[in-house]
């Protein structure tokens, strides 16, 4: 009897841990959690607010803008309907109606007068969106708004994607930081500083209402992500392509085209003491190795991309010697590279011939050595660069590998070699990168000194074209006139690695190509997620 | 008899006694020490050069460690590292002991505001937590090999020199020294004649056992991010690179270098804890 008595209590006991475990399986798949995604750390590192300069590369999340990219990386209307280029320096665009806030109220277009406006006024605290050209910004009616420029700038028409547009009757400075109001499919309900972002769908979004109600971004170092995918607790997570041979259980892993660009910059100015033109103070600036184009065009052509991309980055990414081929403004023009018997007599008829046997060549009683440094932090810059410096080697060139801060790279990158990252939809990064006004003056841009008339004649005559056509025509010419004397040399056009739940399609027919982001553009077209029924 | 004398004097000749056995460890240690130091000192970087085409070989015949991601193999340049972090380590602490013996013996012989100074000095020293100091000295310092080597120095002093200073305290009373002061010497060519070889046995024990500290805090730092440069051979450097492969599985870039330290770590205890040992004795009633 009392045998009897501890079974069934047994029986009991078993079905209730079961129900339990049960229950707990079923909380897991409810929409209710929704899911959790780990897409790098770089969403968390600034602002989330639009005039702070927030997701400026041109895709929608909690705040729309007027326009947006689409996967075959051209602009297509987001909140505007329709738009005009009156002449050079006006543009009309016409806005979409009956779109609603996620706090509720109207949008129209007192929303974009005051937003533009408003970082018109405050362009110090937005680095990444340009007013500087923009003259004023007109409501013509609720629903159309006129901007006029001071000169012609092409490059605005990127502006209008770039800027996502905040409601005027609510904007808050300080909780826009942390919790946008905006047009988009999801809104903020929980910001927790270098934690997590909860996302919840607006209910009053103007597009299809997205499947995955609530979206949690969590911030994870790269091997705690996996580590946390592997047991199962996140459904979609950023990767290095080193983990690309990885298998985790009810996840696959996929990869995305990107405009994302690794390339080298050298510096092309000989070494020489002068004054910083803001800071007024001396600076040594230059490179007496790099500052021969007969080095530059050495490694450039000598170099094996492809191999490099094997030993470096798992063979994922395509070899390129421009910037990306994923947009329409960037050169094309192409080059076959490993040429190395070519490039040994370059450098041989350059007067950089190796005397003393030790592999490295020497002009002068200088040696064809270089210090080239990758951000610390990023693994798979650092084994790029090793690997570019193992290929170096094979031409009598030594390249050796440092890692830095950005902060110590900021003091380096005028007399050294800098692996960069680049990767954006506005072409103004062709101006950063060559235009000879832009050395020591923009933080990062056109560190090697780069100046050539020729070439910053094509990007002025880019910036002021009166039509798209006419400034995708320079914006190419300066880059081939440029990449011809090798100030920069690409080495990949790398592409981004997640692993993704079996329970989760992200679109892939959505998704744009993803710019510079380090995994963050993932987010580019999550209203178009859904659960795998 | 004849056989039983013959057996005594041989047990005498080859006695395995405790000194012996802790004379032997000592060697040993020193031994293993030195030799990997050397080893790696003169070692051909071509052994752990780059090799794409042996990325992550797990340990074998060939690659007793295995290789990393860029098909290094990893006992070469475990070896190297080691070496690099033992010669760090050893200088750092010689110039940082004879900071402590001069501060010690300067505190002690003079007295007065200079012991209040340096006194002052150690609590400070001791106050802060030491990794924020050593990785606060070698950030400012630029990082790199100076910037780890010099905060080492900088830190590791304070408890050598409360030991240097207790030591000459003691001799300091004594008849001699009071009697050589009489005869008109002055403090310093007291404490060279007279305190300093006392003081020199505590000082050598101190030494040896500062050896561990620094070259574990060179590790530490450089694990970090603040001390020797990625593109070096150093145990701090190839453990925080092993973190980006343990979630995958390559355990054996964390395992080995993590043992290889540790080894060495504690064959400077034995060495010190030996010595102490041999030279007295006597400790082992304290």
């Amino acid at each position: 009897m009392n045998n009897k008595i501890k079974k069934i209590l047994c029986i009991a006991l078993v079905a209730v841990m079961l129900l339990g475990t049960f229950t707990g399986c079923g909380n897991k798949d409810e929409s209710k959690n929704g899911i959790i995604v780990s897409a790098g750390t770089s969403l968390f590192d600034d602002s989330l607010d639009p005039i702070k300069g927030s997701m400026s590369y041109g895709y929608p999340f909690v705040c729309e803008a007027l326009m947006m990219a689409n996967p075959d990386s051209e602009y297509v209307g987001c909140l505007a309907e329709s738009w005009d280029m009156v002449d050079a320096t006006t543009y009309r665009f016409k806005l979409h109606q009956g779109i609603k806030f996620s706090n509720g109220t109207d949008f129209n277009a007192d929303d974009v007068v005051f937003t533009y406006e408003t970082v018109k006024n405050n362009q110090a605290l937005n680095s990444n969106v340009d007013l500087s050209s923009l003259e004023s910004v007109t409501k013509l009616n609720d629903y159309e708004v006129e901007f006029k420029l001071t000169k012609p700038y092409s490059p605005f028409f990127d502006v209008t994607a770039m800027l996502q547009i905040v409601p005027s009757d609510s904007y808050d400075s300080t909780l826009f930081d942390t919790m946008p109001v905006g047009t988009g499919a999801y809104k903020v309900v929980q910001y927790d500083t270098n934690q997590q972002i909860i996302l919840e769908a607006n209910e009053n979004y103007h597009g299809t209402a997205p499947d995955i109600k609530r979206v949690t971004l969590v911030y994870m170092d790269q091997s705690a992500a996996f580590a946390a995918a592997k047991s199962g607790d996140l459904d979609i997570v950023m990767v290095s392509v080193s983990y690309a041979d990885e298998k985790i259980e009810g996840m696959k892993y996929v990869e995305f085209d990107t405009m994302d660009v690794r390339n080298l910059s050298l510096v092309t100015q000989p070494v020489r003491t002068i004054k910083h033109p803001v800071t007024g103070k001396d600076i040594t600036v230059g490179n007496d190795v790099t500052c021969d184009v007969n080095v530059r065009k050495a490694i450039a052509i000598g170099i094996d991309r492809q191999t490099i991309i094997n030993n470096a980055l798992n063979g994922v990414g395509r070899a390129t010697e421009n910037y990306t081929e994923n947009l329409t403004w960037t050169s094309k023009t192409g080059y076959e590279d490993n040429r190395k018997e070519e490039a040994k007599r370059i450098l041989e008829a350059a007067g950089w011939i190796d005397t003393d046997g030790d592999g490295i060549r020497e002009k002068d009683g200088l040696r064809c050595a270089i210090d080239v440094i990758a951000a610390s932090g990023d693994d798979d810059r650092y084994r790029l660069l090793s690997a570019l410096g193992e290929e170096a080697k094979e031409l009598g060139i030594e390249i050796t590998a440092k890692t830095g801060t950005w902060g110590e790279i900021e003091q380096l990158q005028y007399t050294n070699g800098v692996i960069w990252g680049w990767g954006q939809f506005s072409p103004t990064v062709i101006q950063s990168l060559y235009s000879s006004d832009r050395f020591l003056v923009g933080t990062y841009d056109n560190v090697g000194g780069y100046d050539n008339p020729e070439v910053d004649a094509y990007i002025n005559a880019a910036i002021t074209a009166e039509t798209q056509e006419e400034a995708t025509k320079n914006w190419i010419a300066a880059q081939d006139v440029a990449n011809a004397e090798y100030p920069y040399i690409y080495i990949v056009n790398i592409r981004h690695g997640f692993f993704i739940s079996d329970r989760i399609d992200i679109s892939m027919d959505t998704q744009i190509p993803h710019p510079h982001g380090h995994g963050a553009p993932i987010i580019n077209n999550m209203a178009d997620w859904t659960y795998v029924k | 008899m004849s056989t039983h004398t013959h057996t005594h004097t041989d047990k005498k000749r080859f006695e395995f006694n405790r000194k012996t056995f802790v004379t032997m460890m000592v060697i040993f240690a020193v031994v293993y020490l030195v030799g990997v130091g050397i080893w790696g000192l003169f070692m051909d970087p071509e052994s752990y050069a780059v090799n794409y085409d042996a990325k992550f070989v797990s340990p074998n015949f060939d690659h007793p460690f295995g290789t990393d991601f860029m098909g290094r193999d990893m006992f070469s340049r475990c070896i190297k590292a080691l070496s690099n972090s033992l010669i760090i380590g050893v200088l750092a602490s010689l110039f940082s002991s004879f900071i402590a013996l001069f501060m010690g013996v300067a505190s002690a012989v003079f007295g007065g505001w200079v012991d209040k100074f340096v006194n002052w000095c150690v609590d400070l020293c001791q106050g802060l937590p030491h990794l924020v100091l050593l990785i606060l000295i070698s950030f400012m310092l630029g990082k790199g090999v100076n910037g780890v080597t010099l905060a080492v120095i900088f830190t590791h002093w304070p408890s050598l020199t409360r030991i240097v200073r207790a030591e000459v305290m003691q001799v300091r009373s004594s008849q001699y020294v009071q009697a050589a002061y009489k005869m008109g010497k002055t403090k310093w060519q007291v404490a060279a004649t007279h305190i300093l070889p006392h003081v020199i046995p505590s000082y050598v024990i101190g030494l040896i056992l500062l050896f561990p500290h620094a070259i574990m805090h060179e590790a530490s730092v450089t694990f970090l991010g603040f001390g020797l440069p990625k593109e070096m051979p150093a145990i701090g450097v190839i453990l925080s690179e092993s973190m980006d492969y343990l979630a995958t599985g390559k355990w054996w870039l964390a395992v080995f270098p993590g043992l290889m330290l540790l080894v060495a770590v504690v064959l400077f205890d034995v060495i010190g804890d030996n010595l102490k040992k041999l030279w007295n004795p006597q400790s082992g009633n304290e």
